[in-house]
């Protein structure tokens, strides 16, 4: 139980780079496709090849100031917003170098106190979800973006939202890898009581976006238990994540997929539960109405 | 503030619900099924503007749920007047609470929010008329009348402020 609620904490912190920063930059009247351009704007920097001169760090610190910093960059890109999602992928290159100076800034603003590395994945859109996603990753901070196709919402958890929600949670923690054997004190780091509210409001914020971009448009207690149900599931798998020593973790992915076919499990039995109380409460009435009639208790007099 | 409404909205249609529970096979049961539907339409366009804008629902949504069938019901009970009754007390509330939304709307920014102000204005008419519509039909000749609608009132208001939180 303390493991899990250190779990639940764990991951919070790390995701709202751009969550924090978007906050100041947007208007309510944008569209969501175009708050997710927006946030892909701000985070997204250099392909792959980046990641391989990224500095592993020495040691943590509280990196409050990173917000701040970072919605300086924010400002900087937030005109990029309306690019359609191909773009991206081409332009990285080049967008990567502009970053880059500011990332330097960023960088040694915050190694004045801290170290942190920036790696960024660039995930090529996936055939069968039509999302992708950048990330930009540091140990402390991290945010997910998924830039999705509209689904219809639904109140089972249909095979194609399953399978959504199963490649978000990986995608995501395969952020982690770089980063797998300092994470465990990453994540005590994020459990600080002076980071409680942040690490919460970042994993709410993940939470809610991938159910959002997996179609969810809910607007009943529905909303409460898929969060909840997908947190239990993100948390948990990330613990598991860091204790796993197999290749590619693929124990971990094995127990991912486990664990969202019991949550599909549970919606499909509650909505058969509810059918059938439906059915009961009829057969009942029926018996009660055939009851009076026999008794002769519905002839008006 | 989307929230609020919202809540506003489902609660109101399961004070319905409840009133037609008890009161379906009368002669007021058509008057309560068109008051019903147009609380219906407010709601669906609710959920709508709830799911654009990725607000979050409140979480008493299944308080509110049992809680309004249970007035709509318990209101019935007393009678055609009694619901009649109950109407306009909720009505009033909610006319009273849309009012004040569109005064906070104008003095922030009446232009960016134009299309919503129309949209609140146009459902706080519509709750005006089923307030009238209550009057109309002898809700002040429930016994306890003045004692009933402060209640009612005052539990909406309670709703009001704890839905915008939680």
């Amino acid at each position: 139980m303390a493991a899990l609620i250190r779990g639940l904490r764990a991951g919070r912190v790390l995701r709202g780079l751009g969550s924090v920063a978007v906050q100041g930059t947007l208007s309510p009247q944008c569209s969501n496709v175009r708050r997710g351009f927006h946030r892909a704007a701000l985070l997204r920097l250099a392909n792959d090849s980046k990641s391989d001169t990224s500095v592993p760090p020495p040691s943590y610190h509280e990196v409050d100031t990173a917000g701040e910093s970072s919605s300086s960059s924010a400002h900087g890109e937030s005109s990029e917003d309306a690019q359609p999602n191909t773009s991206f992928q081409d332009q990285s290159g080049e967008h990567g170098e502009d970053y880059e100076t500011e990332e330097q800034l960023q960088a040694r603003i915050l190694t004045a106190a801290l170290v942190y590395c920036v790696c960024v994945v660039n995930a090529a859109p996936s055939e069968s979800t039509g999302w992708r996603f950048t990330t930009n990753h540091r140990p402390g901070f991290t945010d997910e973006m998924l830039i999705g196709r509209c689904l219809q919402g639904r109140n089972c958890i249909s095979k194609k939202t399953a399978e959504f929600l199963r490649d978000a949670v990986e995608m995501r923690l395969r952020m982690l890898i770089p980063y797998i054997d300092t994470w465990p004190r990453a994540m005590s780091i994020l459990l600080l009581p002076h980071n409680i509210p942040d690490s919460l409001k970042h994993l709410s914020t993940m939470v809610d976006d991938i159910w959002y971009y997996a179609g969810d448009r809910s607007t009943d207690v529905n909303w409460y238990t898929r969060r909840a149900a997908l947190t239990g599931i993100y948390n948990t798998t990330e613990l598991v994540m860091v204790q796993d020593s197999s290749p590619d973790f693929e124990e971990t992915w094995a127990f991912l997929d486990n664990r969202i076919k019991d949550v599909v499990n549970m919606a499909n039995t509650a909505k058969q539960v509810q059918a059938t109380g439906e059915a009961v409460v009829q057969g009942l009435m029926g018996a009660a109405i055939t009851l009076k009639n026999l008794t002769g208790m519905n002839q008006r007099r | 503030m989307m929230r609020v409404d919202h809540a506003g909205e489902y609660g109101a249609n399961r004070i319905y619900a409840g009133q037609m529970a008890v009161l379906g096979h009368t002669q007021i049961s058509p008057l309560i099924q068109e008051m019903w539907d147009q609380e219906k339409q407010h709601l669906r366009k609710f959920n709508e503007i709830l799911a654009e804008n990725r607000v979050r629902p409140t979480l008493l949504l299944p308080l509110w749920n049992i809680a309004g069938f249970a007035l709509g019901a318990g209101s019935a009970l007393l009678g055609k007047e009694g619901a009649m009754a109950c109407t306009v007390a909720v009505e009033e509330s909610i006319s009273e609470h849309y009012n004040s939304q569109i005064r906070t709307l104008m003095e922030i920014d009446p232009e960016k929010y134009s299309e919503l102000l129309q949209l609140i204005k146009e459902f706080r008419d519509d709750e005006m008329e089923h307030h009238d519509t209550g009057l109309e039909h002898d809700a002040e000749s429930v016994p306890g009348y003045q004692l009933m609608k402060a209640i009612i009132q005052a539990g909406c208001k309670a709703a009001i402020c704890v839905s915008e939180r939680l």
